[in-house]
């Protein structure tokens, strides 16, 4: 099975400014891909020139095996990180219209609308004119509109960004949904959450490189291991320091540790017991994307990404 | 716009902005508007309402010299009114014979044998005359006293007019001003901007003295308007015509009836093209700042959403102008099958094969080649105000474009509307408007040809700034550095 989209070294600069830089990667079948990174790290540059809106400076594009094109319209949902709708048109004229330019016929299209608006609350939207919609309907109505067709490949733009915790968890079930039904998904976010909950790979842009690209685990491996550690026993800081990058003592007292890279927890723990230390608190805290960034592109740099806000990257 | 388009996804865009258009109240109000202003017209005219009442107004002559006359000024003033309702229809429904033959009948003053007259020409057409209304009605003064009749005016109380009782609204005060016999007039009414009587009363007075005058030389004013009249015989000839008739090689209105035609013909091709360019353009604003050009370009090619757009918006204008179509050339069949047969021969003059070649080919031409030109500027703007501003050049090259138009009825040989039909910017307009002056074939084929092609290069060039201009978010000054950039090598930072 060809692979659905394969960027090879492509640059694109726009008025002499770099935006994307010598960036390769390969999007296999079937996988849900976190496109991730700060604001103009160079995202939505990558996901246009993915989809032959813009021309890459150098490098090439392969979508579905060719240079992006006619051939691949019908296959590809893509949701915009810019949204908009048709004003005057109503939720189901705006999914049909969509699905039809997209190769499906008339009656199907109005009929997998109405389906889908149904299946997503938003049967009271079906002849609701765009205008009159809040700005989260009309942005799971834009959605429902770019995967109507049932396209084997979903590019979504920032697919979360503008919607409150209860319509991003049906966003988030969406998402599922196609992934269960073995369509291949990248999607570019801001929020890590979503990426860590979503993701089989995750792709990390900053600056117009691509600084990442691996499994959310080998991601997550690269944030640093937090163990949290009590005891009232006196040999406690001196027994665990072999195992730490650093130690910082909290003001509940318990002792804040890094792990060093070889180090693993369950060695310091054996070396406690070994060491007839009591402890009190013994809690490795989980590794998130967030810590896993600050890592490898800083904190200035990640700080963005954190907020879930921002502007076209 | 050359690689393979999809026609089915270029259509599914034409019918969504068509119904776009077409679903909009504005839509059909401006479509139904000048029809139920037109409904509302005729049936005031049917039920014979009266918007404007006829003012009541009194003579008071103190010199007893003057009232007759006066009364008889305004007489003679609304008959050549009356004459001139028949004049006009005359003009446009009748040959130059027979409105001559009208123009007779009118110098009698029987306006019942004009309409007669009307009626054997064409059954029914006398019967259509509504004659202007008297706005003007006089009355018997009630008292001989000035200031009584003030007092009247002041208090709005009433007076016997044939039977019925109705408001003073002025009176005009004729009186002697000084002892060499000089008249005075005073107007008397509340409504401060009732200038009719005054007016007449002027106009007497000025012929009156006017005729004095001659008098005291022996002369009289029935001489000098015949002398006047007689002065010159005028007449108007053109060598090329073929003699027919009576008229022989007398230039008739018949004979500048294709100039017409073709004028307003060129005027329905400017109207077209305006408002179809503006519809692209403000769809085109409306997509690229709804951000829905993106989404529809990642599935569209962008030459099929220029296409679909071009044909939506062209079914949109000829909807919108359908009404006018059909009455229009329902009239010109109507006149041509049973009108007079010289206006019948001068319809068939007018509407030649080249006008039924030409017109269609430059009608879409025109279109394409603005429409074009409209779809890039709509790309390229971030907002209305943007939109305004890139287009203001080409809106007054289409305003200037409308003044060839009465040039080419005038003067259709002219250098400048030559020139004009070669221009590609003015050439639809121009070119339609030279038609009835019979240009040769190879300067109208050329013409189209040249238009052809430039509107070939505009909608590829469209295709391209459209690309840059949505794509790139490029507004006016990306344009222009992508200009420097591609053609003159420039770099730009």
């Amino acid at each position: 099975m060809k692979s659905p989209l394969s960027i090879s070294n492509a640059s694109k600069s726009f008025a002499g400014q770099l935006a994307v830089n010598d960036v390769s990667f390969t999007v296999n079948p079937g996988e849900i891909i976190g496109f991730l990174g700060p604001n103009g790290a160079g995202k939505t540059t990558t996901l246009r020139m993915a989809l032959g809106l813009i021309k890459p400076d150098s490098g090439s594009i392969s979508l579905f095996g060719a240079p992006p094109g006619a051939h691949a319209f019908g296959r590809i949902g893509f949701l915009p990180e810019e949204r908009g709708l048709y004003k005057k048109q109503t939720a189901r004229e705006a999914i049909a219209h969509l699905a039809r330019l997209n190769g499906m016929k008339g009656k199907a299209a109005f009929r997998r609308a109405d389906e889908m608006l149904d299946r997503y609350g938003l049967s009271d939207a079906k002849r609701k004119k765009n205008k009159d919609m809040s700005k989260g309907m009309a942005q799971k109505v834009q959605l429902l509109a770019a995967i109507a067709h049932d396209p084997e490949f979903c590019i979504l733009d920032e697919p979360f960004s503008g919607l409150d915790p209860v319509n991003q968890q049906v966003l988030e079930s969406i998402v599922r949904e196609l992934a269960d039904g073995g369509r291949t998904i990248i999607f570019s976010t801001h929020v890590m959450e979503h990426a860590e909950r979503l993701c089989d790979r995750i792709i990390l842009m900053s600056g117009g490189h691509k600084v990442f690209d691996g499994t959310t685990q080998a991601a997550l491996d690269k944030a640093p291991r937090r163990l949290v550690i009590a005891s009232s026993h006196d040999a406690l800081v001196e027994t665990v320091t072999p195992f730490a990058q650093s130690v910082s003592r909290g003001d509940d007292g318990a002792y804040h540790l890094i792990m060093a890279t070889a180090a693993e927890t369950h060695t310091l723990l054996e070396a406690c017991v070994n060491g007839g230390i009591k402890l009190s608190r013994f809690e490795p805290k989980p590794q998130s994307l967030h810590e896993a960034f600050v890592a490898m592109v800083g904190e200035d740099v990640t700080r963005t990404m954190t907020l879930g806000k921002g502007g076209a990257s | 716009m050359s690689e393979r388009l999809n026609m089915r996804r270029a259509m599914l865009i034409a019918r969504r902005d068509y119904l776009g258009y077409i679903k909009t109240w504005g839509f059909w109000i401006s479509f139904f508007l000048p029809f139920i202003l037109g409904g509302l017209m005729l049936l005031a005219t049917r039920l014979d309402l009266d918007f404007e009442p006829a003012r009541y107004e009194a003579i008071l002559d103190d010199t007893g010299l003057h009232k007759a006359a006066v009364t008889a000024q305004y007489e003679t003033a609304y008959a050549e009114r009356e004459a001139s309702v028949f004049r006009e229809l005359g003009a446009v429904m009748l040959s130059d014979t027979q409105a001559n033959e009208l123009e007779v009948i009118l110098s009698t003053g029987d306006t019942a044998a004009a309409t007669a007259y009307l009626n054997a020409k064409t059954p029914g057409l006398g019967d259509q005359i509504k004659l202007p209304e008297r706005k003007l009605i006089f009355v018997e003064p009630p008292s001989a006293d000035i200031e009584m009749l003030k007092e009247m005016l002041r208090s709005g109380k009433t007076v016997r007019h044939e039977g019925e009782d109705v408001a003073l609204n002025g009176v005009l005060h004729i009186k002697l001003n000084n002892e060499e016999g000089q008249a005075q007039v005073d107007y008397w009414s509340p409504q401060i901007n009732a200038f009719e009587l005054p007016n007449i009363a002027k106009s007497y007075f000025r012929d009156l003295a006017e005729t004095r005058y001659l008098e005291s030389g022996a002369l009289n004013r029935q001489a000098l308007d015949a002398s006047r009249n007689g002065a010159l015989v005028y007449g108007a000839f053109n060598p090329e015509k073929v003699s027919v008739g009576d008229t022989g090689q007398e230039v008739t209105n018949l004979d500048r009836l294709p100039y017409f035609v073709a004028g307003v013909m060129a005027m329905v091709l400017w109207l077209a093209v305006f408002s179809g360019a503006y519809m692209l353009l403000t769809s085109m604003l409306e997509e690229k700042l709804n951000k829905l050009l993106e989404m529809m370009l990642a599935t569209t090619h962008f030459g099929e959403i220029i296409l679909g757009k071009l044909i939506g918006v062209a079914a949109l204008t000829i909807t919108a102008m359908l009404p006018y179509i059909l009455i229009g050339i329902a009239a010109v069949i109507g006149a041509v099958l049973f009108g007079d047969p010289e206006q019948s021969a001068a319809l068939k003059q007018a509407f030649t094969w080249k006008m039924a070649v030409f017109f269609p080919i430059f009608l879409v031409l025109g279109y394409l080649f603005y429409g074009a030109l409209f779809i890039a500027m709509g790309a390229l703007a971030e907002s209305m105000q943007d939109a305004q501003t890139i287009t203001t050049p080409i809106v007054m090259i289409l305003t200037i474009c409308v003044l060839i138009v009465p040039m080419g009825i005038k003067n259709p040989d002219s250098t400048l509307l030559i020139l004009a039909s070669w221009f590609p910017l003015s050439a639809p307009f121009a070119a339609i408007a030279r038609l009835p002056s019979d240009p040769p074939f190879w300067e109208l084929a050329l013409s189209a040809g040249f238009l052809a092609l430039l509107s070939v290069g505009v909608v590829m060039l469209a295709g391209r700034v459209f690309r840059y201009g949505v794509l790139s978010g490029a507004g006016v000054k990306g344009a222009l550095d992508w200009v420097k950039r591609k053609l003159f090598r420039r770099k730009v930072s």
